[in-house]
């Protein structure tokens, strides 16, 4: 069914060419979305979702307009083209939009599989589910789970991308990716964790990437949080963060804000702007610090299996990896081929659209803090007092991505170069971004990369991220307090 | 409209064997408008065709959805979702359908005919609305304009169906007058008759805001009392009320648990989740399971004393459905059904915003917006939330100065027992950070917490 899709796509292109439209562009998503949700060992539901479409955006008189539609016969597809074109014309910009000039290319991409998991029986994967609420449930710690909320979800995107100037790019990416939302009850009280894993392979993945036992581990430290965790009033210590904390803090403090259309104000009335373009007035890429000599952040949507992989981005442009920050300086931003053109460059490949029905935008793929020289166990050797957090609950930002929050789950003490088994309940970090990645002294060799979704725009578009990296050391932070 | 497809639909689940089927057809075309720096960056068509048809075979259920329907893809559709039913276990979350069969009374002023010329005007309203902003002292202007129109209908194999048009508008627009200095609004509705005019006192006040707001410095934390506006009241409350829903108990997600009966609130505050509103975004005369909607008392003087309910929900909690079921995404794949809101209702107070900023002598924050409302434990409802755009000092009843960079650090329910005064500006909030249509007033909450950054 894929060829008809591609025979729309590319008469959006023709018919849309000879409209008069400046620039257009056919994208055609045949999407499977399969998921299951447990509670408790119940299934709250379970099923598919089979979605075809196709989004067409036009480039004319310097503005944009973007019509879906699912209906796929050629009246309609005209009625759709013409009122693209029609839209665009009514912007009225005072300022006309400008795509950046990119290389012409015909290609295909897929992420490699090895069991599709539409081969797997619906059976199977509900027995999978249901097995490992069990498996939970049976843990020592088990009785201590006392609300259990599983979701298993697998993807699969086909897209054929046509554009005016000829690129062509079709692709095909499986996603599984697996969330638990559980509470666990302790002597003086619950704590709550969302946890999410993502690979972007076939139902392989779960076993190669030892899946069922992360979850199995993370659940542990819930209860062990829950019945261990004291506060304690810890007044200016060195906090060392997992890759996972690390990996939040990346795509927050640092993902968001190198935005382009943050930065020039284009996401305004919804996921907000960014605190780079006060640096950006002043300073230039590569000479603008932001944190110490440790601190290498990059965004890579190349990175094999990974939850945000792709290899050439919604506007057909070669994707490749984005040192956002390298040795400290702000070194690089995430850019479409509008934002492209305004910073006077070639776009970066960070265009992406979660569905047919959504407009392509400026997005991370995976954020991760680079990997250092250490080992783990150095990070505590020279710590007289500290804490260790290993995952963290609640977090938030301003919307210019600069005041943020990360309170800790999973922590422990550090007292005199040595980790301790004593848990701290809920420290929080409360930190600026200059006041995070300037106490930055050490970072791990080792690397770890949950999954989560990105929030953004309006309608809001979750897209798919690995968020993670190395784990970090940061000096002399007082926590945030009630 | 829909040529039969509903009644199809249940024929072809029903020939399969299901025993319980509902269809609901849903079209219509929805536009966005979207502009930023004071241009329109772009004008979309969403053209929306969607046959959502929901499966049970016993207690075995499913659920798929059929985009652009046709007799062909229900044929096809609709009997593999029943193949697939069968395969599922029991669902111990599933009781039945509402099977008694129903009329309904339509609900007034849900469809403006002039929502279908809207789009030939909406480009140029946004256009007056940038520049109104702009007049006031703003530099710069975003926002988002939705509108379309929708036809709803609903069939169940029980004999229940009923449908209706809707039309709908929703403005939010942002202004700045540096990177740092901004003032939101909000206008949300069904009848168009003054939307022009409405966009126009939107993008004014937007930009006054943003004007009021240059020159904010780094506010101190600590504890202060804060007036919440609409936006802001509807967002932090509304996480409370969204929280009467057994689904959210059910999982961990509502603060409400063991609270049923608890004065929760001060004596006069009232919340109703009413469906019955022509200009509500959330208004229905029915549910999906073709249960009549009804007006359903969530705190009544204070005390929490209903949640909403489906059949299902009723049955379980041995209580009667409110008329609140709805198809529910939870992770991806297909959905379920459970309660939601229509449109949560907070009583109107007696105060407007000048009388209680006079009022305030303690140490008080007014705060217009805010965003990124996460919790530590949703149990407990210990939460954090980030003020944005206008946020003002006041000192012995005045507003002393725009203030920035603070967090609200606090717990839900110990801000609804703190709520100190209500305002009479009651307006409808549906945006970015608030998904359930909420008619609110400001709010005034003694004794909050306000955090900073440590570094």
């Amino acid at each position: 069914m894929m060829t008809e899709g591609m025979d729309i796509a590319d008469f959006v292109v023709e018919y849309g060419t000879k409209k008069g439209a400046d620039y257009i562009e056919a994208r055609y998503v045949d999407s499977r979305e399969e998921g299951y949700t447990t509670r408790n060992g119940a299934l709250f539901g379970g099923g598919t979702i089979y979605s075809k479409g196709i989004g067409i955006r036009t480039l004319t008189n310097g503005g944009i307009g973007f019509c879906s539609t699912a209906k796929l016969d050629k009246d309609n597809i005209k009625k759709a083209v013409e009122l693209a074109i029609k839209m665009a014309k009514a912007s009225k910009r005072k300022e006309p939009i400008i795509f950046s000039e990119e290389d012409i290319v015909q290609t295909k991409w897929s992420n490699p599989v090895k069991q599709h998991f539409e081969d797997i029986s619906e059976e199977e994967k509900m027995e999978f589910i249901l097995n490992l609420d069990k498996t939970l449930k049976n843990q020592d710690f088990g009785e201590n789970l006392v609300t259990r909320t599983l979701m298993l979800s697998m993807d699969l995107h086909k897209k054929y991308i046509r554009n005016s100037e000829g690129s062509i790019v079709e692709s095909e990416k499986s996603l599984i990716h697996f969330y638990t939302f559980n509470t666990a009850k302790g002597d003086h009280g619950t704590e709550q964790r969302f946890y999410g894993q993502a690979g972007a392979k076939g139902w392989e993945w779960f076993k190669e990437n030892k899946i069922e036992e992360k979850i199995i581990q993370d659940n542990h430290a819930l209860v062990k949080t829950a019945i261990n965790a004291k506060e304690m009033k810890l007044g200016e210590i060195d906090v060392i963060v997992s890759g996972e904390v690390a990996g939040i803090i990346a795509h927050e403090n640092t993902g968001h804000p190198s935005e382009g259309d943050r930065i020039l104000g284009r996401e305004g009335a919804q996921a907000g702007e960014s605190f780079y373009i006060d640096l950006l007035n002043k300073g230039k890429l590569g000479e603008i610090k932001l944190g110490t000599e440790c601190v290498n952040l990059i965004d890579d949507p190349t990175l094999p299996g990974s939850a945000g992989f792709y290899l050439y981005d919604d506007e057909c442009v070669k994707a490749r990896p984005r040192y956002l920050i390298k040795n400290g300086m702000m070194n690089d931003v995430l850019l479409n081929r509008e934002f492209a053109y305004k910073f006077d460059t070639k776009s970066n490949a960070a265009s992406r659209a979660m569905g047919y029905n959504r407009e392509p935008l400026i997005r991370m793929a995976n954020t991760y803090f680079a990997p250092g020289e250490h080992q783990i166990e150095e990070l505590f050797e020279d710590v007289k007092k500290g804490i260790y957090m290993k995952s963290f609950t609640e977090w938030n930002i301003d919307d210019r991505r600069f005041q943020s929050k990360y309170v800790g789950l999973e922590v422990y003490l550090v007292e005199n170069g040595e980790l301790t088994d004593k848990m701290v309940k809920r420290p929080i970090l409360e930190l600026t971004t200059f006041g995070l990645f300037g106490s930055v002294d050490a970072v791990t060799k080792d690397t770890e990369f949950p999954f989560g979704h990105c929030g953004k725009s309006d309608p809001g578009q979750g897209a798919p991220c690995w968020m993670g990296g190395a784990q970090v050391r940061m000096r002399n932070i007082r926590l945030g307090g009630k | 409209m829909s040529n039969n497809l509903t009644e199809k639909a249940i024929e072809v689940a029903q020939k399969s064997g299901a025993t319980e089927v509902i269809a609901r057809l849903t079209e219509g075309p929805n536009y966005q408008i979207r502009f930023s720096n004071s241009n329109i960056d772009i004008i979309k068509k969403w053209d929306n065709s969607m046959l959502e048809v929901f499966v049970a075979v016993g207690k075995k259920i499913t659920q798929v959805d059929i985009q652009d329907p046709t007799q062909t893809k229900i044929n096809e559709m609709v009997q593999q979702a029943t193949s697939f039913a069968k395969k599922m276990p029991d669902s111990e979350l599933y009781a039945k359908l509402e099977s008694t069969k129903h009329t309904y009374k339509p609900i007034d002023g849900l469809y403006d005919k002039s929502i279908e010329n809207f789009y030939d005007k909406a480009p140029e309203l946004v256009n007056v609305a940038i520049q109104k902003s702009l007049d006031v002292g703003a530099k710069r202007v975003a926002g988002v304009l939705y509108f379309g129109k929708t036809n709803t209908e609903v069939k169940t194999n029980y004999g229940n169906s009923g449908s209706y048009d809707s039309s709908f508008y929703r403005l939010t627009i942002r202004s700045f007058v540096d990177y740092e200095s901004s003032g939101q609004d909000i206008v949300v509705g069904r009848n168009m008759a003054n939307v022009e005019k409405e966009f126009s006192i939107a993008g004014e006040e937007a930009g006054k805001l943003a004007k009021m707001a240059v020159g904010g410095k780094q506010g101190k934390a600590g504890k202060y009392d804060l007036i919440l506006s609409p936006t802001v009241a509807a967002n932090i409350l509304g996480q409370i009320t969204d929280g009467a829903n057994p689904l959210m108990m059910l999982v961990g997600m509502s603060p409400l648990g063991d609270h049923m009966g608890e004065q929760i609130a001060p004596e006069n505050f009232n919340v109703v989740d009413n469906p019955h509103i022509s200009e509500g975004l959330g208004s229905r005369a029915f549910d999906i399971e073709g249960t009549p909607t009804s007006k359903t008392p969530i705190i009544k003087n204070g005390i929490l004393v209903g949640l909403i309910h489906n059949t299902t929900s009723g049955i379980m909690m041995q209580t009667e459905s409110t008329g609140n079921s709805d198809l529910v995404s939870f992770g991806s794949g297909s959905k379920f059904l459970a309660p939601t809101p229509t449109n949560m209702v907070y009583n109107a107070g007696d105060y407007s915003l000048d009388e209680i900023i006079e009022d305030s002598k303690k140490p008080t924050i007014y705060v217009t917006s805010n965003w990124y409302t996460r919790y530590t434990n949703m149990l407990e409802g210990e939460f954090s939330s980030i003020p944005r755009d206008g946020m003002f000092l006041i000192e012995d009843g005045e507003i002393k100065k725009p203030v920035r960079k603070l967090r609200i650090t606090d717990n839900l329910l110990r801000m609804s027992r703190n709520i100190s005064a209500v305002g009479k500006d009651q307006k409808q909030i549906f945006w970015w950070e608030v998904y359930t249509p909420t008619f609110i007033s400001t709010i005034k909450v003694a004794d909050c917490n306000i955090t900073a950054a440590t570094k």
